[in-house]
Order: C-alpha cells, then structure tokens, then sequence
C-alpha cells in the first residue's frame, strides 16, 4: 500500500496540476482577446 | 590550450554546418507532408494512429487550437508519468524492487520531463525503476522534443505563410516529428552508442568484489565513530542506450544515471563523446535550413544560422580558455598541459574526455537547452561556471533546444527588425510582413517572463533561509551562482545543474517544478500568439527601406540584440555570482 502520509501530497501535487492548466488556458484567452481588445 | 584542442572544436562546427543542410531539407520535406524514402513503413503507422485517435489530418488549426491541444497533451502525459512513479512498486520491470517515488519528487519530475527539461532532483539509479525509466522519462522525452519540433514549424508557418488564419495541425506536426525525424535517428544513434559499449539490458544491478577493499570511517550524530569494511560494489545496469540517444537528439538531457554522461555506460569513449556533442546540435542546425527554404529565403536561413554560430565560438573560446587555466590556489601542483596531462581546472572533470572535450560540451549542452553533462559545471572555475549559466540566460537560443531554439530565436529577430525599423524610421518589416505593436508587445512578454521568474524564484530563495539556503553547501557568491543556476536551469528548461545543493527538498521540488512549467508553457504561448498573428499579414513589397535579414548587417544585429537584451537582465545578478567569485578567487578566497 502506499504510505498514508503521502495521500495528502499526492492531493496537492493532482491539485497543483488541475490549476496550472486551466490557468494556461486563461492565458491563451488572454493573449487573444488582447489582440481583438486592439482592433 | 592546445592546438589538438581547437582541431576537435573545428572538425566539430565543421560536421554540424555540413550536416545542416541535409538534415534541414529533409525535415522540409516532412512538415511539408512531401514523400520521404522512409514513407513505405511509416505513413501506414502515421494512418493507423490518426484512426485510432480519431484525428483529420487534414483539419487546419488556429494559434489558439494549435496550443489547446498542445496543452492538453502535455496535461494528459505529465499525470501519465506522476501515476506512474507513485505506483512503480506494483509495476512491472522493477528488479531493484524500488519504492514508489514521493510525491513532490514525482510532481518535479513529471513536469521536468513533461517540458523537457530533465531536471533530476534524485538518484536515477536508486530511484527510478526501468519501467519509469522507459515508460514514464524516455516516452516524454520523444514527446518534448517533438512538441518542439512541431512549434518550431508552426512558427515558421505563421511567417511563411499569407492571409491567412491557422498554422497547420499539432496532432499531425506531433507525429510526423516523432516518427520520421526522431524515431529513425534514435534508433540508428542507439545501435552506435551500444557499438561504443553502451549497455542496454534489463538485469539485476551486479554485485563486484573490490580488487582493493577500502575502510570507511564515519561519525554518527550521537558522535560515536564507525569503521566499516568495503569488499564490493553494486554497478547498476539498465537499458540504457536506447534512453541515452533520444537525451542527447531530443536535447532532453536526463540521464540513466546520476553521473549522466560522465558515466562510462551512458557516455563510454572519446567517439561516442563526440557523437552525443554531434546529437545535441544536429536538429537545431538543420531548422534554420528548414526555415530559410520554407520562408523562401534560404539566405535567411544562413544569416541566423550565422548568429548562432558567433554566439557558440564565443562561448566555447571562454569557457575553454578559463578551464585550461590553472587556478591559483594551488601553488604546489603542476597544473600544466603534457603528455601525460590535460593541465589546467581538472576537478569535477573525467580524465578520459580532459579540459577540451568537457569545456565544448558544457558549452553545447547549455547553447542547447539539452542539459546532459559529461563534467561537473559546479567545479568549473568561476569564468567557466559563467558561460553555462550565461547560455541559458541568453535564452538558450544558440543552436538551441529542438524546436525550441529556433522559435526563441525568432523572437529575438522580431525583436532586432523592430529596433532596425525604429533606427531608421520606418514600420519594421519581417520577411514582408509588417511588424506591428502586438507583435512587439507578445515578444516582449515572451522575453521578459524568463527573467521574471528565474530573478523573482532565485530572490525568494535568497530571503528565505529555511527554505532555499538550508540545503545549500556553497555559501557566498558560489552558492548564490548555485540558486541562479538552479533557477536558469529549470526556467530555461535545460536541467543541468550546479550541483552543491540537496535540490530534493519540498521547496526546490514544487518551487523548480513551477519555474519549469511556467518557463516552458508561459512562452510557448506568447511566441504562438506571433506566428498566428504574423501568418493572418499580408506580404508587402521590398523597398530601399526595407532592413535585409539576408546579410551580414543583419547577423550582427540580431547577435548585439541577444547579447544587450540577456547583459542588461542579468548582468546584477551575474556580478554578484561568478564574476564576484572570479575576482575573489584571485584574492586568495574561494567558496
């Protein structure tokens, strides 16, 4: 089994990357409605 | 140095520039979906896999498509890989019987080869199983290197082509890179490295009785001294070659073992040395022929493949002049160059490759954002220490990672055309395309987020004793060229290190992790945003203002444009590490 300890780490590490991506997709949002927000 | 010296580095700029060509027409002729002689066997799988994936290879993606998907990808593969090193022990090809990796270590990890930097906070060999090894590092680093490849095609795309909306498919640009660039290439480099003794098997790590049993003598910390007996030797195995070749091609850079390519099975003689150099550099160079003959400019092409080459000499003519010095700490020692030595700085350095072969590739695996080290660059002196660090600072744009290199190096031509038209008056113009603010503004955000998160994670480091100095072992400017390279390193996405620290704690693990993902992804993203931009323009024609990127004007440009953009950045905090140290050292203090 795996430790125990671990479960919540693994909690944050899974946590931290269903952030990190969404968050890359605002940024892609961003840097195209930047370009519409110039026209 | 030496005269044999500076032949090895000039039969080496002379085999990648006449390797450029060839290798750059035929990745043309790839993403251009033109017939290749490997076609018979690999377009029946290419076909097999869009069915089984559901992908049109025919369907055309805008820039924000192109890095949905490319995000989506790298999403699914890093998860793939922290599952796979949190459940190694249930899984199979695990000989050692190694437990399963902690999680902050596993999420560091993940991303370091999900943005192919390869930054290794462990022990490989105590650490990862050959299942993880293959299934989890070696799969990602064909996967990084081919999401590279591909951007660095869309970008090219954007400039070459006219009015129009998209860049081309990244499903399709993912597999045709994987397939018929990297794939055939790693295979026919991993036959010729297990020729040069490189292992490749999946045995038990064997036991060896020492020829000369040594007697180690450790202090507990309850102060009790302990003498231990050494009678043998565990000398891990793995399949290694296969790993080794995609490292040095994919300018991945994570080795099978902790000593990387100063170990004698990843890296055994001076041929195979020479080849891995030759492997790091070969795409890169090809790309700028790609670019010249897709854009329709092969002089192009040429003039920042030109650039490249300048920025390299210069680097390696440092890097190899400082480490052929002797240092002048040790007075008592013969430090000069003979035939039975190398001379010079030879700590952290393998006899077998000597001053020459270790300056060349710390230089080339860092103009490159491979990584892969065949000496350690913590042991360099100062100057040396400088020019690594400085490579990866300038962006990692000479030469450069696969894909990546060329794509950062656009930029900076953005860049240099802007500030030719600025000088001159007029609207900057690229290849015929006009230049405009939002282009500048997303090159500047794609220059000004490396810096941002190297100086800003390093400063944390810095202020926070408990966290970013309680695991360092240099202290003074030494340490402080530890964190910064530390933080180049992973924002760069190179992953080679200054060592001199345990990186595997909590802090380094997420805080790397972060400057990895953010380095990686937070640029790529500006940088397509360009090419989706520039390929909407239409072509406008050469008149006597238009700035030529076909000359020599031109090189130069564009090589004083990288050197002013990455010495105003970091030259502070460069003061402050290896150039303070250098000064110190040859005061009589050293760190």
């Amino acid at each position: 089994m795996l430790p125990e300890r671990y479960f919540m780490a693994d909690i944050i590490a899974l946590i931290t990357i269903a952030v990190l991506f969404p968050l890359s997709l605002l940024y892609v949002s961003a840097c195209d409605h930047l370009k519409g927000s110039r026209r | 140095m030496s005269l044999n010296g500076w032949l090895q580095i000039a039969l080496f700029i002379a085999i990648i520039l006449l390797l450029a060509k060839p290798m750059g027409s035929y990745m043309t002729r790839v993403f251009d979906r033109r017939r290749t002689w490997l076609d018979p066997v690999l377009v029946p799988c290419e076909r097999l896999l869009y069915r089984l994936t559901g992908v049109d290879p025919n369907e055309e993606m805008r820039w924000t498509q192109y890095a949905v998907a490319m995000l989506v990808f790298s999403a699914a593969t890093l998860i793939l890989t922290y599952a796979i090193q949190r459940l190694q022990q249930f899984l199979p090809l695990n000989p050692q019987h190694l437990a399963a990796v902690a999680p902050d270590l596993a999420f560091n990890t993940a991303v370091s080869f999900t943005t192919n930097t390869n930054w290794q906070a462990y022990t490989p060999e105590t650490t990862m199983s050959y299942l993880t090894q293959m299934l989890g590092l070696a799969t990602h680093m064909f996967w990084s290197a081919a999401i590279g490849l591909a951007l660095a095609i869309a970008f090219i795309r954007g400039i070459a082509r006219r009015e129009m909306k998209t860049l081309g498919n990244f499903w399709v640009d993912l597999t045709r890179g994987t397939l018929w660039v990297l794939l055939p290439i790693s295979i026919v480099f991993a036959v010729a490295l297990t020729s040069q003794g490189v292992i490749q098997n999946f045995h038990p790590y064997t036991t060896a009785k020492l020829v000369q049993p040594q007697t180690v003598t450790a202090t507990g910390s309850d102060g009790k001294t302990t003498t231990t007996a050494v009678t043998t030797q565990t000398i891990a195995q793995g399949p290694v070659a296969s790993q080794e070749a995609i490292k040095m091609l994919g300018t991945n850079g994570g080795g099978f073992f902790n000593a990387n390519s100063a170990h004698p099975f990843e890296n055994p003689t001076a041929l195979s040395n020479f080849l891995q150099m030759l492997s790091i550099f070969l795409i890169p160079a090809g790309l700028t022929v790609t670019l010249g003959t897709m854009v329709g400019s092969p002089k192009h092409g040429w003039a920042v493949l030109a650039a490249m080459t300048i920025l390299w000499f210069v680097g390696v003519f440092v890097c190899y002049w400082a480490e052929a010095q002797p240092n002048p700490l040790m007075h008592n020692v013969d430090q000069r160059a003979s035939l039975t030595q190398s001379g010079g700085n030879m700590e952290g350095k393998e006899v077998r490759f000597g001053i020459v072969n270790s300056a060349l590739f710390a230089t080339v695996t860092t103009d490159a954002s491979c990584g892969a080290v065949n000496s350690m660059h913590d042991s360099f002196t100062p100057l040396g220490g400088l020019v690594p660090l400085t490579n990866i600072m300038l962006g990692e744009i000479v030469f450069g990672g696969v894909g990546a290199g060329l794509y950062g190096m656009l930029v900076f031509v953005v860049i240099a055309v802007f500030i030719a038209g600025l000088m001159v008056g007029r609207t900057p113009e690229y290849l015929g395309k006009k230049i405009e603010a939002y282009d500048v503004q997303m090159a500047m955000l794609y220059l000004l987020i490396f810096p941002l998160i190297i100086l800003g994670f390093a400063a944390v480091a810095v202020l926070m004793p408990n966290l970013g100095l309680s695991s360092l072992l240099n202290h003074g400017p030494h340490g402080l060229s530890e964190i910064l390279y530390a933080y180049a390193s992973a924002t760069g996405n190179n992953g080679s290190a200054f060592a001199g620290s345990n990186w595997n704690t909590h802090w380094y693990n997420y805080s790397l992790g972060f400057a990895m993902f953010f380095g990686r992804f937070m640029m790529i993203i500006p940088m397509l945003a360009i090419a989706g931009n520039l390929a909407g323009k239409k072509i406008v024609p050469e008149t006597a203002g238009t700035f030529p990127v076909t000359t020599p004007l031109f090189t130069v440009l564009l090589t004083s444009v990288i050197v002013i953009v990455g010495a105003l950045t970091f030259f502070p905090a460069l003061s402050l590490g290896p150039i303070l140290e250098h000064l110190l050292l040859h005061a009589g203090h050293t760190f």
